[in-house]
This record gives C-alpha cells, sequence and structure tokens, in this order.
C-alpha cells in the first residue's frame, strides 16, 4: 500500500518548474509582464488584427511583472509536486490488484493484473526479439515490433484459454456425472460451416473414456490432437470457432451447449504451452485462480493450494514469483492448478515437449498417480509416446480423420535411427590443415553466472554436430554467441573474426536457427516474407529453398504454402522456413537450436532431411537437441555440454 | 438450426441478466443473438455511453460555459468539471465492465493496455514521440468503439501508475484516448471487392487519416481545459470569463496554435501516420486471427 519512490516525485518536480517558467514565457510573449518599475526589456509591442485584433504581442518586461507571473503559476505547481509526492508515497498497483476478480469493476480490474503480469513478459520478449533480428540481419522496425505484438497477441489467447476453462466469469454451474467423463456419439469436427471433406476434418468419433483410465491421443502433426482434446474442454466449440456434429458429453454435459467455464469445476486442462497460460503473478495464486474466480474464501483457498501442492510434492514452490519457475516445475504448477478443483477429468496437451529426461519421468509418473490412484480421468495428447507406455490404459490413433483404438505394441516407432542416409565423416587424412570454424575459450556471463565456461573447440567441413546436455547446460548461450560474439576472437570462421564483421558478411560465415524462431518472422504472407530475405541477396531465392527444404521437387507445389500467414503454417514448416531464410546468405557454418521441439515423427524426419540438406547447402551445421535418436541418426559427431563445459572428449561416430 | 430452437447455455443465471445473459453467451453465440435480436440491452449501454460522452465533452469545454452562468456560481464550475469527469470514468467504465467480463476480451485488453503503456512510456523518453495512437486506433477498429474506448482509459491508467504521473490531469488524459480509440471504431466499414493487397491499402489510408484527424482534435480537447491554468490571467490570450466567446475563442486559438498544434499535434500526427503505415497491416492481421467480432 505505502512505499517510496523517488521517481516520481522528481518527475513532477521537473513538471512543475517547467509549468512557471512556461507561464513566463506566455506572459513575456503575450503582454502583461510590464506591470511596475524597474524595467528590464522593452520590446516593440506587435498588434495582430482580424479575429486576434484584441492581442498585443510582446511589450516592456519588468522584474515586478515576472515574479508576478511566476507567483500566479505556483498554486498549479504546488498541485503537481503534491501529487507527485502522493505518487511517490502510495502504491496505486497493489491498491488495483486488490480489486481484481471481485465487485462491480472486476474485468478492468482483472485486466489491470493481466497488464501488469505482461510487463516481464513484454521486457523478456523485446530482449529475445533483438537478438533474433540481429541473427536476420534485419534492422526494420517492422521486424522488431511485429513479432513481439503477435507474441502479445498469443499470450493473450493462452491466458484467455486458461482463465475461460477454469471458470472465468462462470454465470451457471453445471453438476458431474462421475461414471462416464467422456462420451462421443457420431461425433465429427471441422472448421467453417458446412463440413468440407478438402479442409482439415475428424468424422465419426466414438469413444467412451472410463474414470481411473489414461488415455493417450497419438497422431501426426496437424492431424487434430489438440482439436479433438479441445473438443473435450469445449474450447474447441466456445473459443476456436470450431463446428461439432453428433453428440458430445463430458461429465454428464452436453459440449455443444455448455461453455468450458461453466464445467470449471469438473474438467481440469494443462495447456500446451504453460508459461503463456499463467494468469497470476505467484505460484499460490495460480494454483489457486480457479477458486479465488469463484469466490471461494481466502482461508480455504489457501488449504486447498497447500493440499494440492503436498499432492505433487511441490511445496517448495509456492511462494515464488511465477516466473522462476524451470521448464519442469512449471507444468508441475499447471498440473496442480487443474486439479484445485479435484475434476473428474484431466485433459493434458503435449505436456513433455519442452522438457528434459527427468522432468519427463516425473510428469509422467504424476499423471499415472493421478489416473491408478486418484481415478482421474486422464486425457493426453501427445507425440512422445514412448514415455507413457508404462502408464497409459489406452491409446487413441488419428489417421485419416478416423479414430482408431490401438494396443501399445502397435504404436508407430519412435526410432529414427536409420532413416537419414549419413554423409560419411570427413576421414581425418582429408581434412584441410585449416578447420572450417574454430571456438576458441568462449565464456558467456549471464548477471553472476558463467553459463557457458571457457569451451574450445574445432570444426571440419562437412561436420553434423550434435551439441547435447539437458535443460540449462547452456547450449542455448553457447549457439547464440557463437552466432553474436561479444568479445574478440573467440569464433572464427573461415580465417575471419565473427565479432568484427558487419552484419551482412557475419551472416554469410554464420547463421543461427533460434530455439524460438517464430521471432524472426513478421509479414503478413509466407511470400512476402520469402521476398524479404532476398533483399540484397543475389542470385538467392529464398522461396525456392522453402520448398526443397520441404522435399517440394517444383517451386510451384509449395506456392499454396507462400499464400498463407506464416503463423498457420505447422511447426514444422515454419522451421524450414526460418532455415531457408537463415540459408539465404549461404552461412558456412549453421546453428540451429532445439530443432525437433514439439514436433512428430513425420516432421522430424521432414526436419531432419532439411538438416542434411543445409549441411550441403552450407559448409557444416551444429543442432542442440534432447532428442536421442534425432541426434544419433543425423549426427556425424556429439558434443556433451553439462554446467557450461563441454563434459565428455568428442566422439566420432564410425 | 435456428436461433429459437438453439439452446441458450447460460441464460439461467443470477436475476439481473436480462441483458448480460446475452454478453455472457461464447463470442459466436453471442454474435448470432446480436443478429436475432433487437438488442434492447445493447441499446440501453449505448444511450448512457453517449450521453456520457456528450456530457464530458461539456466538461472539457468548461471555459466556455463559465459565461452563461450567474456571476457568483462561475467559481464552481472547473470544480464541477473536474469532478464530473472522474465520475463519469467510473460510470462508463462499471457501464462497460459487464460486456467486457468474457475471458478473450479481458485478457486482450489487458495484454494490449501494458503494451500501450510500454510504447507510451518509451515514447515519453524519445521527446513526445507518442505512438500509442497506433495501438489504440489498430485495436479500436479490429474489436469496435467499446473495446477502443477501455482500452484507451487503461493504458493511460496503467502508464500513469507505473511512471507515477498520476494527478487531477489522468482523466482527462483517459477520457481523451478513450475517445481515439472510440472513434476508431466507429469508422465505415466496407465490403470493398478487388484484391485483397487493395483492400487493405484503402483500409490502412483510412486509419492513418483518421490518425491526423485524432491526433489534432487530442491536442486540441487537451489544451481546452487546461488553457485557462497553464497561461494564467494578464495576459492577451488569457481566458476572461466576462469577455464574448468570440474573444475567449480566438485567444484559445492562438494558444493552442503556438503551444501544441505546431509541435506536439503535428509530431504525433506524423508517428500515428508512420506507424499505422509500417506496421497496420501486420498487426491487423494479428488482431484478427483471436476471431472476437468488433462491435459498435
Amino acid at each position: 500500500m505505502f512505499r517510496l519512490r523517488l521517481a516520481p516525485l522528481r518527475a513532477a518536480v521537473v513538471l512543475a518548474v517547467g509549468f512557471v517558467l512556461l507561464r513566463v514565457v506566455y506572459r513575456v510573449v503575450f503582454g502583461g509582464s510590464g506591470t511596475g518599475p524597474l524595467l528590464l526589456l522593452d520590446l516593440p509591442r506587435l498588434r495582430l488584427d482580424g479575429p486576434f485584433s484584441h492581442i498585443t504581442l510582446f511589450g516592456p518586461v519588468t522584474l515586478l511583472g515576472l515574479g508576478n507571473a511566476a507567483q500566479s503559476a505556483l498554486p498549479v505547481a504546488a498541485v503537481i509536486v503534491f501529487f507527485g509526492l502522493l505518487n511517490a508515497v502510495i502504491n496505486v498497483q497493489a491498491l488495483f490488484a486488490r480489486g481484481a476478480g471481485r465487485g462491480p469493476l472486476r474485468a478492468i480490474s482483472r485486466s489491470l493484473v493481466i497488464a501488469w503480469a505482461t510487463f516481464p513478459a513484454l521486457l523478456e520478449s523485446v530482449r529475445r526479439v533483438r537478438v533474433a533480428r540481429s541473427l536476420r540481419g534485419e534492422r526494420s522496425i517492422a521486424s522488431l515490433l511485429v513479432p513481439i505484438f503477435e507474441q502479445t497477441i498469443e499470450r493473450a489467447l493462452a491466458l484467455a484459454a486458461s482463465m475461460e476453462t477454469r471458470g472465468f466469469a462462470a454465470t451457471r454451474v453445471v453438476t458431474g456425472v462421475c461414471e462416464a467423463p467422456v462420451v462421443l456419439r457420431d461425433a465429427g469436427l471441422n472448421f467453417g460451416a458446412a463440413p468440407d471433406k478438402t479442409r482439415w476434418h475428424l468424422d465419426e468419433l466414438n469413444v467412451t473414456l472410463k474414470p481411473a483410465t489414461l488415455t493417450v491421443i497419438v497422431g501426426a502433426t496437424g492431424s487434430g490432437k489438440s482439436s479433438l482434446l479441445h473438443s473435450m474442454s469445449g474450447l474447441f466449440q466456445h473459443f476456436y470457432d470450431g463446428t461439432q456434429q453428433g453428440r458430445i458429453d463430458i461429465v454428464g454435459a452436453d459440449r455443444a451447449s455448455t461453455p468450458p467455464r461453466a464445467t470449471a469445476g469438473f474438467v481440469g486442462l494443462v495447456a500446451q504451452n504453460v508459461r503463456l497460460s499463467f494468469a497470476a503473478e505467484t505460484v499460490h495464486d495460480e494454483i489457486g485462480f480457479a477458486l479465488a474466480v469463484r469466490n471461494v474464501a481466502a482461508p480455504i483457498v489457501h488449504a486447498r493450494v497447500l493440499e494440492v501442492a503436498a499432492r505433487l510434492k511441490i511445496e517448495c514452490l509456492v511462494d515464488r514469483p511465477i516466473e522462476q519457475l524451470s521448464a519442469g516445475e512449471a507444468s508441475l504448477v499447471a498440473i496442480a492448478a487443474a486439479l484445485v478443483n479435484h475434476p473428474l477429468l484431466l485433459l493434458v496437451d503435449e505436456p513433455l515437449a519442452d522438457l528434459d529426461t527427468a522432468a519427463r519421468d516425473r510428469v509422467c509418473t504424476v499423471l499415472g498417480q493421478l489416473a491408478h490412484e486418484a481415478g482421474v480421468c486422464v486425457v493426453i495428447a501427445e507425440h512422445n509416446t514412448r514415455e507413457f507406455v508404462t502408464v497409459a490404459d489406452a491409446w487413441l490413433q488419428i489417421r485419416s480423420s478416423r479414430l482408431h483404438q490401438l494396443s501399445a505394441a502397435e504404436l508407430p516407432g519412435t526410432d529414427l535411427a536409420n532413416s537419414f542416409r549419413v554423409p560419411a565423416p570427413v576421414s581425418t587424412a582429408l581434412r584441410p590443415a585449416v578447420p572450417l570454424a574454430s571456438i576458441r575459450r568462449l565464456s558467456v556471463l549471464h548477471r553472476t553466472n558463467l553459463v557457458v565456461d571457457d569451451v574450445s573447440f574445432e570444426v571440419q567441413p562437412g561436420e553434423l554436430i550434435a551439441l547435447r546436455g539437458s535443460n540449462g547446460a547452456g547450449k542455448s548461450s553457447l549457439l547464440r554467441t557463437i552466432a553474436l560474439p561479444t568479445t574478440a576472437d573467440t569464433v572464427i570462421v573461415s580465417g575471419s573474426d565473427v565479432h568484427s564483421l558487419k552484419r551482412r558478411t557475419r551472416r554469410q560465415a554464420v547463421a543461427l536457427v533460434p530455439e524460438n524462431f517464430d521471432d524472426l518472422l513478421f509479414a503478413i504472407t509466407v511470400g512476402e516474407e520469402c521476398r524479404r530475405a532476398d533483399r540484397g541477396l543475389t542470385g538467392v531465392s529464398t522461396a525456392q529453398t522453402f520448398a526443397h527444404l520441404l522435399g517440394f521437387d517444383v517451386t510451384a507445389d509449395a506456392a499454396p504454402l507462400l499464400q498463407s500467414h506464416p503463423r498457420d503454417l505447422s511447426a514444422g514448416e515454419r522451421l524450414c522456413l526460418v532455415m531457408a531464410i537463415q540459408l539465404g546468405a549461404r552461412p558456412a557454418l549453421l546453428l540451429v537450436d532445439e530443432p525437433t521441439r514439439g514436433l512428430d515423427l513425420q516432421a522430424r524426419t521432414l526436419v531432419g532431411a532439411a538438416l542434411l540438406t543445409a549441411a550441403s547447402h552450407s559448409a557444416a551445421v551444429i543442432f542442440a537437441t534432447h532428442d536421442d535418436d534425432f541426434a544419433l541418426g543425423l549426427a556425424t559427431r556429439t558434443l556433451c555440454m553439462e554446467a557450461g563445459r563441454l563434459s565428455a572428449p568428442i566422439t566420432v561416430r564410425l | 438450426m435456428t436461433e429459437q430452437s438453439r439452446p441458450r447455455d447460460d441464460v439461467i443465471g443470477t436475476p439481473d441478466t436480462k441483458d448480460s445473459s446475452v454478453l455472457a453467451l461464447s463470442d459466436r453465440l453471442r454474435e448470432r443473438a446480436d443478429r436475432a435480436q433487437p438488442r434492447r440491452g445493447i441499446r440501453w449501454t449505448s444511450w448512457i455511453l453517449g450521453g456520457g460522452s456528450v456530457l464530458a465533452a461539456a466538461a472539457f469545454a468548461w471555459p466556455f460555459f463559465v459565461g452563461a452562468v450567474p456571476a457568483d456560481a462561475q467559481v464552481a464550475v472547473p470544480i464541477i468539471a473536474f469532478a464530473l469527469i472522474p465520475a463519469l470514468i467510473v460510470a462508463l467504465a462499471l457501464t462497460l465492465d459487464r460486456e467486457m467480463y468474457m475471458a478473450k476480451t479481458v485478457a486482450l485488453l489487458g495484454v494490449l493496455s501494458a503494451v500501450g503503456a510500454a510504447v507510451r512510456i518509451a515514447g515519453a523518453g524519445v521527446g513526445g514521440v507518442e505512438a500509442v495512437f497506433v495501438l489504440l486506433i489498430l485495436a479500436g477498429r479490429v474489436f469496435g468503439a467499446r473495446f477502443g474506448f477501455l482500452l484507451g482509459l487503461l493504458t493511460i491508467a496503467v502508464s500513469s501508475v507505473l511512471w507515477g504521473g498520476f494527478g487531477p490531469w489522468t482523466p482527462f488524459q483517459m477520457f481523451a484516448c478513450g475517445w481515439v480509440g472510440a472513434g476508431a471504431g466507429l469508422l465505415p466499414r466496407w465490403h470493398a471487392s478487388g484484391s485483397q493487397r487493395c483492400r487493405i491499402r484503402s483500409e490502412i489510408a483510412l486509419l492513418a487519416a483518421y490518425g491526423v484527424v485524432a491526433s489534432y482534435l487530442f491536442g486540441l480537447l487537451m489544451n481546452l481545459w487546461f488553457w485557462p491554468f497553464a497561461v494564467g490571467s494578464g495576459t492577451d490570450i488569457s481566458y476572461e470569463a466576462a469577455a464574448d466567446p468570440g474573444q475567449n475563442l480566438a485567444s484559445f486559438a492562438l494558444y493552442s496554435l503556438i503551444t501544441s498544434t505546431l509541435t506536439w499535434d503535428t509530431v504525433r500526427a506524423v508517428t500515428t501516420v508512420v506507424g499505422v503505415a509500417l506496421v497496420g497491416p501486420a498487426v491487423l492481421a494479428a488482431l484478427r486471427r483471436t476471431k472476437i467480432s468488433p462491435r459498435r
């Protein structure tokens, strides 16, 4: 409520002084500073005419006149300083936050809370996008503002979806039936008014799911795993403008007419990107959000939050600010937030995409326990199927617009090891004396932490190097600093120091496709994005490279894609687009950070092939990944990172 | 399925939901319901919004009303104006709050006002190049006048709180910015034939033209209520309660011209046009991808 902040007071004093001076200037210019003795200046009078005939400019200026002018301004100046003082002492933000969710201004006060929670994310996104645009070599203002704005909108929608499923603005609460949490009868899903067989649709969905079971929905990227999951959460029908045919009953309520907010007491949802969907500022408020929007008394909310946290063994996180969570912790907090209402049905959308192996095991165990010990009906959409083999009771596969029941044995293989033709490693004898690139004693300091500690290695032409290590080992920092070195003489590519290169020539030496590759995109069609990338380069067609990376033989086959909005492409296609853009300058060394995150087998194959193609375009590729199979199947060499250092000796695969 | 046979969710609710039930429907249902019903509740709030805006405009123009009241009541006029503006903000916010009580609108409102506030604060650091109008105009255009109005209010509120510039002037700024956003939502919509590119260009041209008008009008409005305080008494462009309206108008015009119209307002107009032209198409596309239908 009260705190001392001097900046507002300082600003108010400056403003007040300015105000007094301005008033003196008005007096001097528009006559009226000539009263009394002590003449300072005798300016000639200048009479205006027309409608302004009553106005005379200038005239004599006396000291007394100036003093009078300044004195007359003092009351208003005092008001300005007074409010500066109030602003310095009172924490208005805390006043607003107190009203959130209550009273007649609950929408506006909740908006204000969201606005404040958005600021850290906004700063982070500005930082990220600035890196991204220097990676792309762009300097236009649109390349900075548009990605930031897109991210903000994305955040708003994720937030809105998570608020909706947790009962925000609910006016009616349905009573749940726990015998059959999910019943789909002859249901169909599509976008648009009439079923259109040429576009995405799902047909003849007939599924009944029982309590205390764990079901995994699998299928290729874009097959509709998330849409099927959200047809159960209700977001598909009531938030994403999808159309439902047939009947879908969720905990006894007809989904076509029951919006997600009405079933918040029985259906929990863990969103795909959990960080985007956090609606509160602390872990405690986040877990208790679904109760707080129902105006449950604070002590009860507190007790329930602690109970749920104890169940997931995350009591230690309860008092933490939400932005200080690691990826694995964030997933667990999101699961806790979905469980606080004791749901009968828990829907989880791709929980494993961002996690390293340890966190994956933890999340899988928790979800298994919820199903088999607490009796919740758990439904998961995921393509990392291997982790769930031990806990899943049923598998549903989406194939050619239908849903198929699978047994664990029929699961599509996740083995990528032999699906690529790996180029033979350049034999040592043939290696040129000078390596393509050498990294010399590279260190990265982030605040006070040494995130990359004295890393040195060399890259030979034609190599495909996998960089591996757990979350937070420093892989991304290493790649970013190789692409944008901060000190001289640490990164040498083709004989020149990357630090001293200019924007354009730097991109010919080394290019990075960052983990958040969407940050590089800012046009409204893919075609425009490609034309933009071609600018200033000769003999390059990014559209052609894009089509080539996607596996099309003729560029014209990719024409429909070129017309669409970049963010309407699937994740794999977007990654290929950004790779095509980054390959435009023909970099000697291409770096790719987490190329398979959130991609299914098919898309991973696409990206793997694209990396091989890229390796033939540029001289060498380094990619960071969590994906063991992907790394094994593709890399000619593996580097392991641990706590900022290259840990294992470099092993050459034979 | 006809509108009557469609199961209407949320109608069962608190007793006061005669009109709020319509608002609580999901977006798509709500849109259909809007088309099918005579929109009684909507018209009622329109009257409040319109009436409130007219009253607020009168409060902004208080210097020109002083002459019309008896001499011994003249002192009270500025005080009434200063009390009326915050009261009207509360009244309009209360009216609009019920309409905005949907997860999507609340989230977008919060996030966009944070962006607006950040733009405003960043802009204050580079010499009054206020780019915040770009956001207000684009969002008002896509989401409609009511959303635009609230976004204007909240942007100023959030930036004032963050920057620590809360004061008697804040409500006036809030209203003026709210009108800028609302005006963009009231611009004509047309279904032009022709290529997509052509349509985007004409829309951007319309918004840029509106941006110029809005920038100058905003400057005039903000000068209007503050002019008597800024200049004080004793100069030839001072506000004189006793003088005839023509003289006051001329004084005000000259004051406005030299204080802001030629300087700040022109810079703001240029910034807005450049901003709308540069990021307009991409931002409009991003906002439209949220699939919230505009409402006037």
